[in-house]
Order: C-alpha cells, then sequence, then structure tokens
C-alpha cells in the first residue's frame, strides 16, 4: 500500500500545546516520524539575558503551564549558586513542600490530559477536579494558581500560613482515596490495559543514551532521581528511595509510565508529610542578596518531567551574560521517532501522551 | 388497523384524496383550449400508487418526528448522565434561564449576582440551543473535495438512517410497516450507512476523513457477521423474521409461569448482539471512525453546518433503532403487566440506552487491530456457538 | 569515582587544560576543538558517562565556548562540564550525536540559535526557529529586525 504523511499539528487534539508531528504510514502503521518544533518559541533565553536576575522568575514561571513552581526553583537555585547565596534552612522546607505539591498537580493535569488521548473524556474531569484541590493549597501560600512567583532568590516570598499542614493532610487524605478509585477504574480495565500494555516500548539502555530523564526513564526500571542522587534544599534530610516502575525487565511502555506516576504521586505525599513534620522554624528569606554576579554556575533539579538543567552565566553586572535552559521534554521528544516507529496511528496520542508534553518547556 | 402505513392509507382514501380532488377537478377546465395536468394528478392520486405514496409520506414524517423527539430525549440524557458521571451538573439552560438570557443580551445587567443569575434549570434547552447553532452555520464545501460525492455521502448516511425508524414497530397498533422480512430488511439498511461514510471519507480530500472511512468500513464489515448470526439463532426459534411474531413467541415460550425471553436461553447471543451493535452504531469504546483524539473528528472532519447536525442526529437514530432491534429480539419487545406495550417498549429501550451512555463515559477507545481481532477470532466463534445452541434448543424442545 | 581522581585521570589526555572540581560530585575540564573528538569517545567508553545533560553556547565576543554537561546515571550523580573554546570565525566541532544520541537536539538549538556548526551532525537544520531564518539570534552582535516574510 501507497506511504502517506500525516500532519498532526500544529492544531491536533494529540498535541497538547502547539507543535507539529509529521508522521508517514503505511496503512495504519507508522514507518517514519518527525517531530517539529518552534511554534511556541519565545525566545526566554534572550529576553532573560536583558533582565535583571531577579525579574527573570516571571519567565521561568511561564516556562511550564502546568509545573511553574519547579522551573523557578531550578532558576533560583542556580542564582542562588552564582551569587553564593544561603537559604535558611526554612525555607528550605517550604520549597521542598511547595516543589512537590506542584509535582502532585503536575502529575494529576498528566493524568486529566492523557485519558481523552485514549477515548475517555471522563478522565480529564476527574484529574481536573483533583488538581483544582492542589492548587487551592498553593494559592494558600502564593497567591497565584497557575502562575506563583514563590520561590525566589534567597528564599521564598512569604511564610505557610499557620494551619496549612492540616489543610494539606485533609487534601492529602481525598487524594488517596481519589487513587484507590482511579486504580480500579483505570488498572483494572482491560480496555485501558489493551491500549497501553506494550505500547510504546524502550529500553533502559535506549533512554539514557537519547537522553530521556525523569518519570519516563523510571518507568523503564532505573533508579535515578536527581532529588537523591544530586540532592537540593531539605531532600537530603528526608528519607526515601526513588520508586520505579518497570513492564519488564528494564523495558518502559505506556502503562508502566502511568503506573510510574501514580507511584509518584504517593511518594511525593510521603515526602510532603515528612517535611512538614521535620520543618524548623526561622527566616524565609535570605538577610542580603546580592544584585550582581560573575562567574558560571549550573544546577539541575528533579523537574516534575525530568531533568532541568539550568546554566548562567555572569559577566559582573546584575543581568545574565548568558543563560541556558535544559528542558527534559526537547530531549524526549527528540526520541520520539524511535518509540513510534512500528505502532499504529491510534497509538501516536497514546505514546506521546504517556510521555507526558509540556510544550512550553520545550519550545523556550 | 395493524399499523401506521394502513391507517395513514385509510386515511389519505377516505379524507384527504376526497378533500384534495374537486380542488384540482375544478382547475382542468378552466381554460377550455389548454389541457391543465391538475385532473391527471387527481385521478393519479385516486389510483392505488397514488394512495400509496401519499400513505408513505405521512408515515415517512411520523417516523422521523418520533426519532427526532427521541433523538433530543437521548442527547439530553446523554449529557446529564455524563454530567453526572464526571461529578458535574451538564446543561442547565432551561426556560425560567430565558428571562435572565433576554436580560443580558438587552445589555441591561444590573448589578451581578452570583445567588440570582443562575441560569438555572434541568438543562432541556440545551439541544434547542444546538439546534439553532446548526441551523445557523455555513454550509462550507472545501476548495479541493469532490463536490457531487461530498454532498451525496452524508445524505446517504442520514437518509438510511432515517429509514431504519420507519422498519422497527413499536408495537403491534404502532408500527410503520409489517415487511415479511421484517428485521432482515432493517439490517440491510444498517449495511448501507458504510458507503455513505466511505464516500464523505473519501470525497472531503483530507487523509484524517479518508482513514475515518476506511476504519468504518474495515469495522462494519467486521461487525456484520457476528451480528447476524447472533440474530440467525432468535429467528430460528421464532421460525420467522417478523418482529410481531418474534415477539409473540417470546410471551409463549414461558417456563414455570415466566416468559422465556430469548436473553435467558441465548445469553451469549445476547452479548455478542450488543457488542456487535455498539460497533455497528460506532460507540465508544468502538467509535475508531471518528475517534478525536488522532484523526481529529474522523470522517466527519470536513463536514459542517446542518450537514453535521443531521448527522449527529443520524448517529443517535442508529443507536435508538439498535436498542430498538435488541428489545424485540432479545428482551421480549413490548410485552410486559399492567402497562401498555408502548410503555414496556420504551422503557425497556430507554433501559438499553443509558447502559450505552454509562459504558461511553466509563470506558476508553479501542484501537483499530484490536476491534478486528475481537471481531473476527473471539465474537464470529461465540455467535456460532450461540445458535448452535439456537438450533438444539429448537431441535430438543 | 571520587571526583579529584576523575579530574586527574582525565588531564592526562591530549589537548585538555584547567581541570578543578566544582563540587563534591561535579568536575570542570577544558578541552581543544582538536582533540575533543577522541577525549568524548574515551569519556563515554572509559568513564561511562552515558547521559549528556546539556550542550550551552556561549558568546565571548572573542569566540565562543561550548559547554558540555555530562554525567553519570546512578546514585553518586557524577557530573563533568567540559568547555571547549571556538574561534569565531570557524565555529565548528565535530558532532557527538553518535555517542550520545540525546545530545541531536542540542547541537541542531546551537547551530540554530548561535551558529555553531558539527561536522558529522545527520541532519543539521534549524530546530526551533523556521528554515530560512536569516542570522542566529543569540549571538550577541545579532542586530534585530523586524522580517518581512510571514513565519
Amino acid at each position: 500500500m501507497a506511504e502517506m504523511w500525516i500532519h498532526m499539528g500544529p492544531q491536533h487534539p494529540m498535541t497538547h500545546g502547539l507543535w507539529n508531528l509529521r508522521i508517514k504510514v503505511d496503512g495504519e502503521t507508522i514507518t517514519d516520524a518527525v517531530p517539529e518544533l518552534g511554534y511556541l518559541h519565545r525566545s526566554v533565553e534572550k529576553i532573560g539575558e536583558r533582565r535583571k536576575y531577579f525579574m527573570n522568575t516571571t519567565l521561568t514561571d511561564r516556562l511550564c503551564y502546568a509545573s511553574a513552581m519547579t522551573w523557578t526553583h531550578c532558576y533560583c537555585l542556580t542564582v542562588e549558586e552564582l551569587m553564593g547565596v544561603e537559604t535558611p534552612q526554612r525555607a528550605k522546607y517550604i520549597r521542598t513542600i511547595v516543589l512537590e505539591l506542584q509535582r502532585i498537580a503536575s502529575h494529576l493535569m498528566w493524568l486529566g490530559a492523557y485519558l481523552p488521548d485514549l477515548g475517555l473524556i471522563t478522565g480529564f474531569l476527574y484529574g481536573m477536579r483533583d488538581r483544582e484541590m492542589f492548587l487551592n493549597l498553593l494559592e494558600i501560600p502564593s497567591g497565584g494558581r497557575l502562575l506563583y512567583n514563590y520561590v525566589r532568590i534567597g528564599g521564598v516570598k512569604r511564610d505557610l500560613p499557620p494551619g496549612f499542614a492540616a489543610k494539606a493532610e485533609r487534601v492529602m487524605q481525598t487524594l488517596e482515596q481519589r487513587l484507590k478509585e482511579y486504580e480500579d477504574l483505570y488498572d483494572n480495565s482491560k480496555i485501558f490495559r489493551m491500549r497501553t500494555d506494550d505500547v510504546g516500548c524502550y529500553s533502559a539502555s535506549d533512554a539514557i543514551n537519547w537522553g530521556i530523564t525523569g518519570p519516563n526513564l523510571r518507568s523503564a526500571g532505573v533508579a535515578f532521581d536527581l532529588r537523591q542522587a544530586d540532592s537540593y534544599d531539605a531532600y537530603p534530610e528526608l528519607d526515601f528511595t526513588p520508586v520505579t516502575t518497570s513492564a519488564s525487565d528494564g523495558i518502559s511502555d505506556c502503562f508502566s509510565r502511568y503506573r510510574q506516576r501514580i507511584d509518584e504521586m504517593y511518594q511525593s505525599m510521603d515526602l510532603i508529610r515528612q517535611a512538614l513534620a521535620k520543618m524548623p522554624e526561622g527566616e524565609v528569606m535570605a538577610d542580603s542578596v546580592p544584585v550582581r554576579a560573575s562567574g558560571e554556575a549550573f544546577r539541575r533539579t528533579e523537574d516534575s518531567r525530568g531533568e532541568a538543567l539550568m546554566y548562567l552565566v555572569g559577566d559582573g553586572t546584575d543581568r545574565p551574560y548568558r543563560w541556558k535552559i535544559r528542558s527534559p521534554m526537547f530531549t524526549t521528544v527528540s526520541a520520539s521517532p524511535h518509540f513510534l516507529k512500528g505502532y499504529k496511528v491510534a497509538d501516536v496520542p497514546a505514546i506521546m501522551g504517556s510521555i507526558d508534553m509540556c510544550i512550553g518547556e520545550t519550545d523556550k | 388497523m395493524t399499523s401506521l402505513y394502513e391507517w395513514s392509507y385509510w386515511f389519505c382514501e377516505a379524507w384527504l384524496v376526497p378533500l384534495l380532488t374537486p380542488l384540482l377537478y375544478f382547475q382542468e377546465h378552466i381554460m377550455p383550449p389548454f389541457s391543465n395536468p391538475a385532473g391527471d394528478l387527481a385521478r393519479w392520486m385516486e389510483s392505488d400508487p397514488g394512495l400509496n405514496v401519499l400513505a408513505w409520506s405521512i408515515v415517512v414524517n411520523v417516523a422521523l418526528m418520533i426519532g427526532f423527539t427521541n433523538v433530543i430525549i437521548v442527547v439530553y440524557l446523554e449529557r446529564k448522565i455524563a454530567g453526572r458521571i464526571m461529578d458535574r451538573r451538564g446543561p442547565m439552560l432551561s426556560f425560567n434561564s430565558l428571562k435572565e438570557i433576554a436580560s443580558d443580551l438587552a445589555g441591561s445587567v444590573p448589578e451581578y449576582n452570583w445567588k440570582t443569575t443562575t441560569y438555572a434549570g434541568i438543562g432541556i434547552l440545551q439541544n434547542v440551543a444546538d439546534g439553532i447553532k446548526f441551523f445557523c452555520k455555513e454550509m462550507i464545501v472545501p476548495a479541493k473535495a469532490d463536490r457531487l460525492l461530498y454532498t451525496i455521502g452524508p445524505v446517504i448516511f442520514i437518509s438510511s438512517s432515517i429509514l431504519l425508524l420507519i422498519l422497527v414497530p413499536f408495537s403491534p397498533r404502532i408500527a410503520a410497516s409489517s415487511a415479511p422480512l421484517g428485521l432482515l430488511v432493517v439490517m440491510a439498511a444498517f449495511s448501507i450507512a458504510p458507503i455513505g461514510v466511505l464516500t464523505t471519507g473519501w470525497a472531503c480530500n483530507n487523509k484524517y476523513t479518508l482513514i475515518g472511512g476506511m476504519r468504518s468500513a474495515a469495522q462494519l464489515m467486521a461487525y456484520e457477521i457476528p451480528l447476524l448470526l447472533s440474530m440467525a439463532g432468535v429467528f430460528l426459534v421464532a421460525g420467522s423474521f417478523s418482529p410481531m411474531d418474534i415477539v409473540a413467541q417470546q410471551q409463549d415460550a414461558s417456563q414455570f409461569g415466566i416468559p422465556m425471553w430469548n436473553v435467558i436461553p441465548q445469553f451469549i447471543g445476547f452479548i455478542v448482539f450488543m457488542v456487535c451493535i455498539l460497533a455497528e452504531v460506532e460507540r465508544i469504546p468502538f467509535d475508531l471512525p471518528e475517534a478525536e483524539a488522532e484523526l481529529v473528528e474522523g470522517w466527519t472532519t470536513e463536514i459542517g453546518g446542518l450537514r453535521l447536525g443531521l448527522t449527529f442526529a443520524a448517529e443517535y437514530i442508529r443507536g435508538f433503532v439498535g436498542a430498538m432491534i435488541a428489545t424485540v429480539l432479545f428482551l421480549g419487545g413490548w410485552a410486559g403487566p399492567f402497562l401498555p406495550g408502548e410503555i414496556w417498549f420504551l422503557i425497556k429501550v430507554y433501559g438499553i440506552l443509558i447502559f450505552f451512555i454509562i459504558l461511553r463515559w466509563s470506558v476508553p477507545r479501542i484501537r483499530t487491530d484490536q476491534i478486528l481481532l475481537l471481531g473476527w477470532k473471539r465474537l464470529l466463534p461465540l455467535s456460532l456457538l450461540n445458535l448452535a445452541i439456537a438450533i438444539l434448543f429448537v431441535e430438543v424442545f | 569515582m571520587e571526583t579529584g581522581k576523575l579530574i586527574q585521570q582525565l588531564g592526562k589526555h591530549k589537548g585538555t587544560s584547567n581541570s578543578s572540581a566544582l563540587r563534591s560530585n561535579v568536575g570542570c575540564i577544558s578541552v581543544t576543538p582538536e582533540a575533543s573528538s577522541a577525549f568524548f569517545t574515551a569519556l563515554k567508553e572509559d568513564f561511562a558517562f552515558d547521559h549528556c545533560s546539556l550542550i550551552s553556547a556561549v558568546d565571548n565576543q572573542s569566540g565562543f565556548e561550548l559547554v558540555y554537561h555530562f554525567s553519570i546515571v546512578g546514585e553518586s550523580g557524577q557530573m563533568l562540564e567540559v568547555h571547549v573554546d571556538l574561534p569565531r570565525d570557524t565555529p565548528t566541532i565535530d558532532s557527538i550525536t553518535h555517542l550520545w544520541g540525546g545530545a541531536d537536539w542540542h547541537e541542531r538549538e546551537a547551530y540554530d540559535l548561535m551558529g555553531i556548526y558539527f561536522i558529522g551532525h545527520p541532519d543539521l537544520k534549524r530546530v526551533l526557529l523556521p528554515d530560512g531564518f536569516a542570522g542566529h539570534p543569540l549571538r550577541k552582535d545579532y542586530v534585530y529586525e523586524i522580517h518581512e516574510e510571514e513565519w
């Protein structure tokens, strides 16, 4: 049968965001795929070179609309490394808590976006309903629901109000019940398993070579978590091991990626509980934060989607000379042709949905 | 008066034609040198073929009205049930909210108050709003589409779906037709639609619609055979294709005072039939031809305006007819105590439809190769097994 | 491997200089573009740096500087920062795509925004900006002009 190219994007229900995936199909089988980016390129790195260090936190919030807190945190961590600022201990704990809350919110949004890809629109409403609770929690200290600008260079904007721990506990208990329901609804669903089992497979060694990180890598059974391997904030003082899942030995498929994110939500709740219990009293902002910086620094953090790395070069002025962002999805999308080939057209949303695309950070 | 057709034949013969023909005869010789066809028309109307055509046009209109009334109710139910499953309320627009909308449109919004401005109601007007929206939209033909086939495709789909309505009876009293081949004709009409789908899919000159049309053809081909085989068991037991005979047989075959509807002895056939009819009417989990995640809107991607509205309505009509056939074949049709037959029939049909709706909002969509695998490797042997059981049933009892 | 020992061993390679330890698990080293190909091959095969995190290109006015971040996927989280200085008029270097598949789009991005040419890259074309875009906007001497073309 003749082969033809199909454009999935830039305006297509499969693309969560604005990008284009060209696939070459033979009948319904994919023989080639070419992802194309740039529709949402805002040139954040170039804009950042004109703005002062502390101004750039508004840009980093907008890198990923589903996980704003983690990106601002990565930037602040890098600037602190560059300037040699020491964050107070309480601020570190607060950061850990809000990061994990943001991670749960991001994973819930992924869950909500993934099930319509498989044809179950109900899942979207469920995911958004639960994400709402976590947005409410994040609204309490930061005042924002999507873009927070809460993590600042040298600490956080303001302290957690009293009673936050009780509210968080209540929300987390609700989520635990809901996650049990979802496990009944999805894990035990024959059709859900038919659509996700053995679809979009890649091995752990291939994933490492292609630069896939984060939940997508851990779903292949690789226990590599930057919260532990390159620890920051309060994570060294918390007790946890990276969760991993895998379809079979060292192979990741759509179901194991789904399972990985559900398990990470449980782990995040555990981390929040630990951090809330251990949180010390004190200041939440460093006494003095310099304005100018020189030299170079980089830090990497475990973003909701993988390894976020920021590299900053300062030239002694109050603006960065060069600012480079590593987006986890940028490399994962570049690898997508490898794990799309050989599957059906109907698997494209299932596979591209399972890697948790966020085009905002990918296009920068 | 056994059917709606016979009633309307009688109505035309006794009332409509005697009232209309004097007018036409009066016109015939009003200008002597010229012949006027009005008299020929009147004579044709008095003849048997003319009465037939008039009677059928009444029947089709009644069927259309019944069909669209039910479509409105099913769409309303679908939205409300989907809303409840999704932990939300569903549409709330109703007559009470019209006043508020009117004042909003007039621009005279007093101080906006969340408590009073609710638009709250049961939500039945949402369908009217949708209908108005479909009416108001422009019908755009894509520049590179095949204009003739693009126009014909939806027409085939919609008209064949409406044809289904006049072939299935509601009860012995309300029946548009009583064809001796009965349900076999319904299945023949069911299988016209793929031609329209494939035609539209090709004519739109769009890759999504093309793949959607192909998927539809493959899927309907695969499911036609187990569907007919699962129906064959019922036909064997009843010894007839007519819905009347099938329902009567189910009532007669009572054991221990309980009517043995076909769902009990032929349970496998019932399951196979329900799965196949779900695939035949293309609802989730088998709505591959319009899988919105990968094919945007499938074969309806390039259709717009009233064509799209009527296509949606036709899909719901197909679902409705599917539930009607399932009721007639397996659930004893209009039989039931106390209530009139029509009510029983509608209760059963809506039960099946609500089951379809709940299913639609709780399972994901299946994949193309898997649906064909299921059809050929699972349902076909099961339907054969059911047929064997039916033969045993007929031979032994 | 401990960072100090790693730096020591890497410093023995041809063309390397300025080796130092940035943090407890992060080393830093400079290498000349001519020696880079052999150095990166050794890095992948002898020192098991299996993950290419990032390739950043920095415009130093006098020339370009490529900064590679490599890491080991494992509990140690060992990282290595490699600096390569490139001349301004011929910013070319050997591609590392055959060693780390993940470097593919990072190299394309460096070409796209900074105009670094990677020899041996399988598909070196623009990734974020549209084809036919004039210039490389992250260079310090790039002058922004309003383009008449529609993208």
